[in-house]
This record gives structure tokens, C-alpha cells and sequence, in this order.
């Protein structure tokens, strides 16, 4: 018994301050980006990406699709020229799809990571708009089970997400948000849209993870859809492979910015 | 008491012997039987349909050798048919039979062996929906894959299915009733749960009859996130493939493509730097550590013993970041390589990387005295969920849930893979059968993966990291890779084709056998309990589904 009091002072408090407090995020594995200078369009970056993430575009420039991109970092390593490396943002959720289409740039145009704070406005506004409760119901449409392991994460003692007021709830019934992870399986596909339906109004969608965006490394597979948007509307992509936990963190909470 | 020990224990006959006994039958039909080793401990013979079920006769009851895997391949562009492979691994020696049964596509089936092997019975039923051959006299020939959502579908894994497009989906009119047995009594009663279930888990239906309140049958419809994994990777290099074979299943990503490298390497003979594979040993056994905390939090947090479940979880958190630490990533993704490791993941991190495994197992060992003086919480677990060791060996039960029902059985020991067999670790097993059985497993595991990986590391010399493979692999060559995951045994089995392509990649993983156990250790325990059982087998859906 006095084992047990001698763990409860030894660690007192695990969890971290994301996101009223920047985040240490050396060693990320975030999305790759493609330096226009240093590329010498040998295309071989394209021909050997397993998640067929990166096209051509008509200058002969490779393009990265971040929502197809399952961060394995092959590109970089195949590159000859350095021309392609992996940054270690977490922050590139977003509500427009087109945003997740990376074209070559040059270094200076490479927007530094935004670890900082969540801004106090947003802060007020979440409270304000959600009167500190968001329930989200999980679904898992066909994942691989690493991005459902990643959002179980965002209840441990670590992230510890109901300190944001935001809980995980059993029914979609219950639920403001839909956080949906996988490809959407044909067997999947039906189970799906009735929880879309029975989750009352208004209510966002978040797809997360490489194959909830646009099918990942199992796109046009016999079984699958190509992400969640191909079945119901979706107000919020996270990319990832999976996503690690703070980018969850950010992309629900910039989802909720978008509740009116 | 039922001594199951007599009666399990498999058989001592030598491997050679057992070969005689099978050329035996093959001659009495006068069928030419060769026998082709391969890569060290697989052994391929061939025969007929008509010799099938004196094979499994002769294996799987004389001399107890489980059937692990059983599966097709569509060979016409090769020689002419598809070829059952059923394999059958004997544990004692070191060597898995694999029996190769070829069928003819104008005879599209051959005789089924579930009722003599239960363990038989998913993997017929998946070549039934996925090749179009039919078992004969299988007891219960429905549908596995697809649940009446897609009538006449093609069969997918033939090769001469290349239109991949899909139907729409029909109206949840015209979906049939899911095979499922209902029982029309008043005292009787069915719950259904799922595809979508309550906690942030994957999906899958249940469906409990329950009589008052013990469940007296539980029936399980999976296969929701079948995501065509083996026809895709038929779609691949093996280099590409590589990265599929990581995403079978998130939290297996290690053992899953450790086997997937076994199996190239094994096909390119080549030799993997020391370095390379002690590597592999300790990002292998940081992934089982890291599973095995999070199953054990959550067998805590579902008897409400929430400071045992924060321990364990905390475990996880630091098992997680010493991940982090060693690789930059969390599930250990993009670390494995074919030939070797990505990078030299231990490199002046040695120091750190005992300081922290220090650190876990101190914690585990007062963790574990915590939950073994917390009466209330061993109440909850002892004599719930259990799976007797007769029905774990007729399912061939593998990983945790065998060896918690007295299978003592561990690929690491029994064939061991990679550099295990240069490495001294307690392996555990115990007899029971029950929650409580295999929680104790998993803590003991974890606690000797951490003293195992404490011991390469201090082993550790410089070296190489990885060798190049050949440009191409030899087309029609094929291999086992076979690792023990966090959940068990984990079988690859990878055939080369033209090009250095994958002519075909099958995965069973260890959830594929062990959800098949998963409804007999739960009958007669109490529907509150069914969330406590199905946590301390920790299986995953998708490493089932594919």
C-alpha cells in the first residue's frame, strides 16, 4: 500500500502543456520537402515512392501529395542530389485539401514550424464556443490501427486531453466531432454513414492519417474507398503516418475554430 | 485433473522419420513424392487431394504438430494450377512441414480438414471467398471476407482478376442477414455489438447469446477493414512492398516487417551484418515492451484499478519515448531495411538507452509487487476468460494466449530467427489459462525482453549496417519469414516474381488464430467480463482483417 503513495509523489505530474505551451519537436518525422535548386528532375523519387505520393508536374519538378505521403522518408534517402529532406513539422492540418500539394521551393520559402502556443484568442474562443466540452466519437474505418493507437494516446497520462475539456464518448449520438481514421473499407462504408447520420448537428469530421486522406499506401485497392471525403463531407485533414499525437492535438483544435 | 500435458506434448519423432511416414502414404497411390529443403528449417513435399487428409491425419493428430498456416497460390502462370500450401511446424525439431497440394482450375476445390483441425476452418473459408475454390464438407462454408455487401464477387486473388473497380454498394435492403446462429427461446436472449464499439478500437462485430447473465456463445463477423493487403503488394517491388508489409498492422510494424525482411533475405541469401541484426533484436523487443504495457493498462483500466492502469500507461509512455530517443519515430516505422537497418540507430546512445531501460525495469518490478498485494484486482482476474489448453492447441493459440494455457511455445526459442539463439532469456509459460494467467505472462515477458535487450547492448560491437540486396531476386523463389510479434508467432511466406516483384505475400499474423480461441475462452464468463477477456488476449483487427 505505501508503495503505491510513494509512485503517487514520485511523479506527480507527466502531462505536458501542448498547447498553451510551445512543444519540443527535434527529431519529428514530418512532411518532405523538395528544394527547387538543388533538383535535377531524375524523377527516380516518384518512380519509387511505395505510396505513389509524388508526381511530375509539367516543368519536369517533382510534386509531393501530402495526404498520400506515409512519411517513410525513401525519397530522402534515394535522393542523389539532397534535393529532398524531411521536415519535422507537425502543424499541417488543414481544412483545404489543396493545401497538402507541395511543389519545390527554395530554402527561405520553407515555412518554419509552428510550435508555438495556440493563440489566446483561440483559447477563449474554444471555451467560448464549446463551454470547455467537445466530445468526439473515434471511428475507425479501416486503418491500419496506428492512428487509432495514436488518438488512445491522446488520453494518457501524457497528453491527457480532457484538460482541454475535449472527451472521447462512446456514441455518435453524443458526439460534436467525428474523428475518422482508415480508408473507409467497402465493409466498413455503411457502418460509417450511419454514425455520420446519427451524430447530431452541427458537427465536423476529421480525417486522420495518410489513408483516411486519400486511401494512403492501400489507395485503389479492391476493398477500399480513397479516404473518408469519398463517403461523407470532411472539414479537417491531418496528415501522417500516423500522425503523432500534438499534431491530433492541433488539427482537432484548429477544427474547432471552424465551428461557427 | 485432465493431464493435457500427455496428451498435447508433440511428438518426438524425428523430422526424418515423419518424412518416411508421409512418402509412405504417397506411395500407396502411387504418387512421386519430392522433397525440397530450403532456407534451413522449411521442408516442402508434395501430394493429391486424395492423400490430403491422411497427411493431416498423420501430423496434426499422430504426431501433434499444429497446422500454423494454410493458404493458395495461384501458380497457372508457373505450372499450370493453384497449389495449397498447408504448413505444420514441429516445434521440438526446428522444422515446419509445408505440404503442397496442387488443384487444377477445372476442379475448383479440394477436401476440407476443419472437422478433424478446427484451426483449419478460416483459412479455407478465406481461400473459398478469395481464389473460388470450394472445401468440400467444410461444416460451415459462409462467407468470411466480404458480409453479403458484395454479391458474385470475383475471386480476388486469382491473377486473372485484374479488374480491381468495385460495384456501388447495395441497399441495406438488399444486404442479407449475417450468418450468424439466433436462438428463438424467451430465457434467451442475443446482444449485438459493433462493427463500431464504445472505446477507441478498431471494428469488428460481436454478437453474445446470453442466458440471465453468463454468455453462453459468442460469435465474431470480422474482416471490416479488409483492405486487399496481399493483392496489393502483388501490385509491388519488393522494395515497395517492404512498406505495406509495416502497415499490416500499426502496433506490429517491427515484427511485421522483420519477418518481410527475413523472408528477401532468406530469398537473396544474404547476410546480415551482426550489428544490423542485434539492432533489429532491440528495436524488436522495445516493440513487444511497448505492446505489452499498453495491453497490461488496459486489462487494469477495465477492472477500474486506475493507478495500476496509469503505472502500466506510463510504462508505455517511456517505452515510447525511448523509442523516440533511439529512432525519432514512435512505431518504429522506416527503421527496418531489407539487408540490414536504416541507420545506426545505437550510435553514441547507448549510454542513454540503458539508463532508460534501467529505469523501465526498475518500474516494472514495483509495479508488478503493487498489482501481486492488490487482492481485489487478482480476484477479478483469476479464473476469468479461461482458454483450456486442449482448445488452444486444436486453434493453435498462439503467442501470450498459448502460453498462458500451458503452450510453451515461443518462435524465439523453438526456431530461432535472426541472432536469438546467441542471446540467453527466460521464456514464461504458465498453465491456467485465465486473465490473470496471461497477465502474468505478459509482465514476466516484458520484464526478461527488457533484461534481453539490457544484454545486446551490451554485447554491442561495430560494424556494418545493412548490406545491399541484388538488384533482382531470383523470380519463383520463395521463403518463410516467421518472428515472434508482441502477439505471438507471425508468419510471411513471400514468392518472388519477374522483375523483382511480389508474385504473392502472404501474412497470417498471430490475431488470425488467436480470435478463433477468443469466443471459447469467453462462454459461461459474464458479459461485464467479455471487455477484461478480449483486452488480455490484445488482438488486433487488422493484422486479422488484412
Amino acid at each position: 500500500m505505501l508503495k503505491k503513495y510513494e509512485k503517487v509523489l514520485k511523479y506527480r505530474r507527466l502531462t505536458n502543456d501542448y498547447p498553451f505551451k510551445p512543444i519540443d519537436n527535434t527529431g519529428y518525422v514530418g512532411a518532405p520537402a523538395i528544394l527547387a535548386d538543388k533538383c535535377q528532375k531524375c524523377r527516380i523519387c516518384a518512380q519509387n515512392c511505395p505510396a505513389k505520393a509524388i508526381s511530375i508536374d509539367n516543368d519536369g519538378y517533382p510534386n509531393v501529395h501530402i495526404d498520400q505521403c506515409i512519411y517513410c522518408s525513401l525519397c530522402a534517402d534515394l535522393c542523389h542530389a539532397q534535393a529532398i529532406f524531411m521536415t519535422e513539422s507537425f502543424t499541417d492540418s488543414t481544412s483545404n485539401k489543396a493545401n497538402l500539394l507541395r511543389k519545390p521551393m527554395i530554402i527561405e520559402q520553407i515555412p518554419a514550424v509552428d510550435t508555438e502556443a495556440l493563440a489566446e484568442e483561440l483559447k477563449t474562443k474554444i471555451q467560448k464556443t464549446l463551454r470547455r466540452s467537445l466530445q468526439i466519437r473515434e471511428i475507425d474505418a479501416g486503418s491500419c490501427n496506428g492512428c487509432d493507437y495514436e488518438a488512445n494516446a491522446l488520453m494518457n497520462p501524457l497528453n491527457d486531453l480532457e484538460r482541454l475539456g475535449i472527451t472521447f464518448v462512446a456514441s455518435p449520438r453524443h458526439a460534436d466531432m467525428l474523428l475518422v481514421t482508415g480508408s473507409v473499407t467497402r465493409n466498413m462504408h455503411r457502418a460509417l454513414l450511419q454514425a455520420y447520420e446519427a451524430t447530431p448537428d452541427p458537427k465536423i469530421v476529421v480525417a486522420c492519417g495518410a489513408c483516411a486522406l486519400s486511401g494512403g499506401i492501400f489507395r485503389d485497392s479492391y476493398a477500399t474507398n480513397n479516404g473518408v471525403d469519398s463517403v461523407i463531407p470532411v472539414d479537417m485533414y491531418i496528415p501522417g503516418c500516423p500522425p503523432r499525437p500534438p499534431a491530433i492535438i492541433y488539427g482537432i483544435l484548429k477544427a474547432i475554430d471552424r465551428i461557427k | 485433473m485432465y493431464d493435457y500435458k500427455a496428451h498435447l506434448a508433440p511428438s518426438a519423432t524425428l523430422a526424418d522419420e515423419i518424412l518416411k511416414q508421409l512418402t509412405k502414404i504417397n506411395e500407396q497411390t502411387q504418387t512421386k513424392t519430392a522433397v525440397i529443403r530450403k532456407n534451413g528449417n522449411e521442408i516442402y513435399l508434395n501430394t493429391t487431394t486424395t492423400n490430403l487428409r491422411k497427411f493431416n491425419m498423420l501430423l496434426n493428430h499422430t504426431h501433434r504438430l499444429p497446422l500454423t498456416n494454410l493458404f493458395c497460390n495461384d501458380e497457372i502462370a508457373i505450372n499450370g494450377h493453384f497449389t495449397l500450401y498447408y504448413t505444420y511446424s514441429h516445434h521440438l525439431q526446428n522444422c515446419h512441414f509445408i505440404i503442397t497440394v496442387p488443384i487444377t482450375p477445372e476442379e475448383p476445390n479440394f477436401p476440407s480438414i476443419t472437422k478433424i483441425t478446427p484451426a483449419a476452418d478460416k483459412y479455407e473459408r478465406e481461400i473459398r471467398d478469395l481464389f473460388a475454390l470450394e472445401p468440400l464438407e467444410h461444416p460451415n462454408p459462409t462467407d468470411l471476407i466480404y458480409h453479403g455487401n458484395w454479391q458474385n464477387h470475383p475471386p480476388h486473388l486469382r491473377k486473372s482478376v485484374t479488374d480491381l473497380s468495385q460495384p456501388p454498394l447495395p441497399e441495406a435492403k438488399d444486404v442479407p442477414e449475417p450468418a450468424l446462429i439466433t436462438i428463438d427461446s424467451p430465457d434467451v436472449y442475443q446482444i449485438p455489438v459493433g462493427p463500431i464499439h464504445a472505446g477507441v478500437i478498431e471494428p469488428g462485430h460481436f454478437r453474445f447469446t446470453v442466458a440471465g447473465e453468463p454468455i453462453i456463445n459468442l460469435q465474431t463477423k470480422m474482416h471490416y477493414t479488409h483492405k486487399g493487403t496481399e493483392k496489393l503488394a502483388e501490385q509491388m517491388t519488393i522494395q515497395q512492398g517492404f512498406f505495406l508489409s509495416e502497415r499490416i498492422s500499426g502496433d506490429e510494424t517491427f515484427a511485421n516487417s522483420f519477418a518481410y525482411c527475413l523472408a528477401a533475405e532468406k530469398i537473396a541469401k544474404a547476410e546480415v551484418p551482426l550489428r544490423a541484426q542485434h539492432t533489429r533484436i532491440i528495436l524488436a523487443e522495445l516493440e513487444r515492451i511497448i505492446s505489452h504495457f499498453g495491453d497490461l493498462s488496459g486489462i487494469a483500466g477495465d477492472t477500474a484499478n486506475l493507478f495500476l492502469a496509469s503505472q502500466f500507461n506510463m510504462l508505455r509512455i517511456m517505452g515510447y519515448n525511448l523509442a523516440h530517443y533511439l529512432t525519432n519515430t514512435r512505431f518504429l516505422r522506416s527503421t527496418n531495411k531489407l539487408g540490414g537497418v536504416r541507420k545506426d540507430f545505437l550510435k553514441g546512445k547507448e549510454h542513454g538507452a540503458v539508463e532508460q531501460l534501467k529505469a523501465i525495469r526498475r518500474e516494472i518490478i514495483d509495479t508488478t509487487e503493487i498489482a501481486q498485494n492488490d487482492t481485489m484486482f487478482l480476484d477479478r482476474l483469476e479464473h476469468t476468460g479461461v482458454l483450456y489448453a486442449h482448445t488452444a492447441y486444436d486453434l493453435n493459440a498462439t503467442g501470450i494466449a498459448g502460453r498462458a494455457s500451458g503452450l510453451d511455445y515461443d518462435v524465439r526459442k523453438n526456431h530461432p530467427y535472426s541472432v536469438y539463439d546467441q542471446f540467453k532469456f527466460a521464456a514464461h509459460h504458465l498453465d491456467c489459462g485465465d486473465v490473470s494467467c496471461r497477465f502474468n505472462v505478459r509482465l514476466s515477458e516484458a520484464l526478461s525482453s527488457v533484461n534481453l535487450m539490457l544484454s545486446v547492448i551490451d554485447g554491442l560491437k561495430d560494424g556494418e549496417i545493412s548490406v545491399p540486396l541484388p538488384d533482382k531476386l531470383p523470380p519463383y523463389e520463395y521463403a518463410y519469414g516467421i518472428t515472434e510479434a508482441a502477439r505471438g508467432e507471425n508468419m510471411h511466406w513471400l514468392m518472388v516474381g519477374e522483375n523483382n516483384t511480389i508474385y504473392r505475400y502472404k501474412v497470417r499474423t498471430p490475431s488470425f488464430c488467436n480470435w478463433m480461441a477468443v469466443p471459447y475462452a469467453v462462454n459461461t464468463n459474464l458479459v461485464p467480463d467479455f471487455p477484461l477477456i478480449n483486452k488480455s488476449f490484445n488482438l488486433s483487427y487488422s493484422g486479422n482483417d488484412l
